[in-house]
């Protein structure tokens, strides 16, 4: 179970994280006004400010129990957790399967194991499934559009 | 009387059977993305920008226009028939759209919403028609002092009218500004932000971002209720549907109110979403049934249906005549008219006539494809809801890989598309708006370009944005829309001083 106040807490320093890196980072072009006109920096900078600034305002604000988002207690239940990490655990596993694999093969897995495994198909139809999607992508992009998909290192080793 | 002339020049480019056709494919691409959870019109589009690089710029912006208006259709027709809404704009037609359609009259509902949402966008068109060369016009004599004042109203409305909380909505802006820094800086040659990592020389596409705010982000919200899509009936009574078209002129009031909100909410970019519910709740609180909203009241669908399709189509218009898209989707298609190697903006209306008045033209009659499909095809699409969620969603995830990878044929895109998947879910699970970040990353460059420029010609003097009448107006009202929220903040405190908390809940519900 996750509280919105945790929630609003995370994203604020996420973003307020992002604003730091920001700032640091436009120090490498310059900031401010040179015979060159406005350096590289000044505008990243100026924006990684605001970031830092509002991430702030609504890291106080989703915290601070007078805020009204305070009454909001649950934000995320337990089974909603759950069905979460039950979509984007196996899509963080295919796309981290995508260079050794290549899409095609990593496709069809994915597909197979998302239907299969926790038994929402059969596993004959989980299997055509799996092979017609993987199938349509070729067709379409790798035949139709001419679009090169990733065929991964294991078939290059095999000489694809 | 040259707008009409023109006009009809483009009726010639857009009637033809190759573009008819483009057309009907774009509305029924469009239709499907409208109707499948986690796919909307935004990433749609973005979707099928890399697949119209070999085409003809006029024959590739009506097949992405006309996916456009398919996808609001779309979204419409799910949130009538299985309270479900398709798109984040349709999500005020449920209110009274499924109500009316569960007490029997599916057709009734679908066929009201349709004619008020064609109606919504004819209004969208003619004032593109009549007003966009105008705004070209004027904006020809724009330098980059103006430009800068334009972009930054823009934000300002964001801020000021968007319905998200404010300092949200200023931190999604900033963002969005700080990706479209990344890469190469284009006045100075230097590579900005790229935190260590050689591949970001080459920057973050907009696609990239879309498909994850919009595409993995939105497939987040949706598992985490249950999909029960109990559906009502779907077959169409023809009869019934020329009955409920004809009984739209009763309610002339309240679709030329809607018409009108959601044309100011397309052209200052306030987004078709903030525009529906807002066009519901003053319908709500002005028709002579107000109180029966929420049970099935034919002006509770007019209302929203009308106001988002008028700020969908107008939208186009600050996209054509300045370069200043009015809502995320149209942001996706200035970033492929600048990778078709065209210049969003007035010289659009002086170089490129066939292009825009071919599109205008196409609007007019693209709608009328949309409306003629939509109704056709609803048995289809109501059926494709009966596919199991946890089928669709494996499908839409490799979608959005394979989306992000063929931008630039690179793995990182596809990583930090599921990192923008997670920031989708966050933001919108917690009302920070999304399209202002979209809009911040198409034209972030544009905005910072024109700043440097002017603070050239001035030599560093902020007084250029103070130096004529023009530029002055437009910065003063860009900070009288940021300033808008505290105002109304500190009005509220004054005249309640117990209690703040009450309104913040009614706010959250108008997202992006």
């Amino acid at each position: 179970m996750i509280s919105r106040r945790a929630l609003e807490l995370a994203t604020a320093v996420l973003t307020g994280g992002f604003g730091v890196a920001v700032v640091t980072s436009s120090f490498d072009n310059g900031i401010g006004w040179s015979s060159a006109g406005v350096e590289a920096g000044t505008f990243p900078f100026l924006t990684g400010i605001i970031i830092v600034l509002g991430s702030i305002y609504n890291l106080v604000r989703g915290v601070l129990p007078v805020a009204s988002l305070a009454n909001v207690r649950v934000a995320i239940t337990q089974i909603e957790l759950r069905r979460l990490a039950g979509l984007f655990v196996p899509a963080a596993i295919f796309v981290a399967a995508i260079p050794p694999l290549g899409i095609y093969i990593a496709s069809a897995l994915y597909v197979f194991a998302v239907l299969a495994i926790p038994q929402h198909q059969s596993v004959p139809r989980a299997l055509a499934m799996a092979g017609a999607a993987s199938l349509a992508l070729y067709v379409v992009f790798e035949r139709m559009f001419q679009v090169s998909l990733p065929h991964g290192a294991l078939a290059a080793a095999l000489g694809f | 009387m040259d707008n009409l002339a023109e006009l009809l020049h483009g009726f010639t480019i857009a009637v033809t059977v190759p573009h008819l056709a483009l057309m009907a494919v774009g509305v029924l691409l469009g239709i499907l993305v409208g109707v499948l959870p986690g796919l909307g019109a935004p990433n749609g589009v973005s979707l099928l920008l890399p697949l119209t690089f070999g085409m003809q710029p006029v024959s590739a912006i009506i097949l992405l226009s006309s996916m456009y208006w398919g996808a609001l259709f779309g979204g419409s027709v799910t949130s009538i028939l299985f309270n479900i809404p398709g798109e984040p704009s349709s999500v005020a037609t449920t209110f009274d759209g499924y109500p009316m359609a569960r007490d029997g009259r599916p057709t009734t509902a679908l066929a009201t919403a349709f004619g008020s949402a064609a109606f919504g966008a004819l209004v969208g068109v003619v004032l593109i028609t009549f007003l966009a060369s105008w705004v070209a016009q004027v904006a020809l004599a724009f330098g980059p002092a103006e430009y800068f004042a334009v972009y930054f109203l823009a934000f300002a409305s964001f801020v000021g009218m968007g319905g998200a909380a404010p300092i949200k909505t200023v931190v999604a802006l900033a963002i969005g500004f700080a990706i479209a820094a990344i890469g190469i800086d284009t006045v100075s040659g230097s590579v900005r932000l790229n935190m260590g990592i050689d591949e970001l020389v080459k920057g973050v596409s907009f696609v990239v971002a879309v498909m994850g705010l919009f595409g993995i982000g939105e497939l987040l919200v949706a598992v985490e209720e249950e999909f029960h899509a109990r559906a009502v009936s779907s077959r169409i009574d023809w009869r019934e549907v020329f009955r409920a078209v004809g009984r739209l002129p009763r309610h002339g009031v309240a679709l030329l109110r809607s018409a009108a909100i959601g044309c100011w909410m397309g052209i200052t970019p306030g987004g078709p979403t903030a525009a529906s519910f807002m066009s519901y709740g003053i319908a709500r609180r002005f028709s002579r049934r107000g109180r029966y909203f929420g049970t099935g009241e034919v002006e509770g669908i007019i209302s929203p249906e009308t106001a988002d399709h008028a700020a969908g189509t107008s939208a186009l218009l600050p996209m054509l005549s300045l370069g200043i898209p009015g809502s995320a989707t149209a942001a996706v298609m200035m970033g492929g008219l600048m990778i078709w190697g065209l210049n969003p903006g007035p010289m659009l209306f002086v170089d490129q006539k066939d292009f825009v008045w071919g599109l205008i033209a196409s609007m007019y009659v693209g709608n009328i494809v949309a409306v003629v499909l939509v109704l056709l095809t609803v048995p289809v699409f109501a059926a494709l809801m009966r596919i199991p969620f946890v089928v669709i969603a494996p499908l839409i995830v490799i979608i959005c890989v394979v989306g992000a990878y063929s931008v630039s044929n690179s793995y990182l895109d596809v990583v930090m598309m599921l990192g923008f998947g997670v920031v989708g879910y966050l933001f919108k699970k917690l009302f920070y708006p999304l399209a202002p970040l979209v809009l911040a990353i198409v034209i972030g460059d544009k905005a910072e370009d024109a700043f440097r420029q002017s603070m050239l010609m001035s030599k560093g003097s902020l007084g250029i944005f103070f130096a004529n009448k023009l530029v002055t107006c437009l910065i003063v009202a860009g900070i009288a829309l940021l300033l808008l929220p505290l105002v109304l903040q500190l009005a509220r405190l004054w005249r309640k001083p117990a209690s703040p908390t009450a309104d913040t809940t009614s706010q959250e519900k108008v997202i992006i």
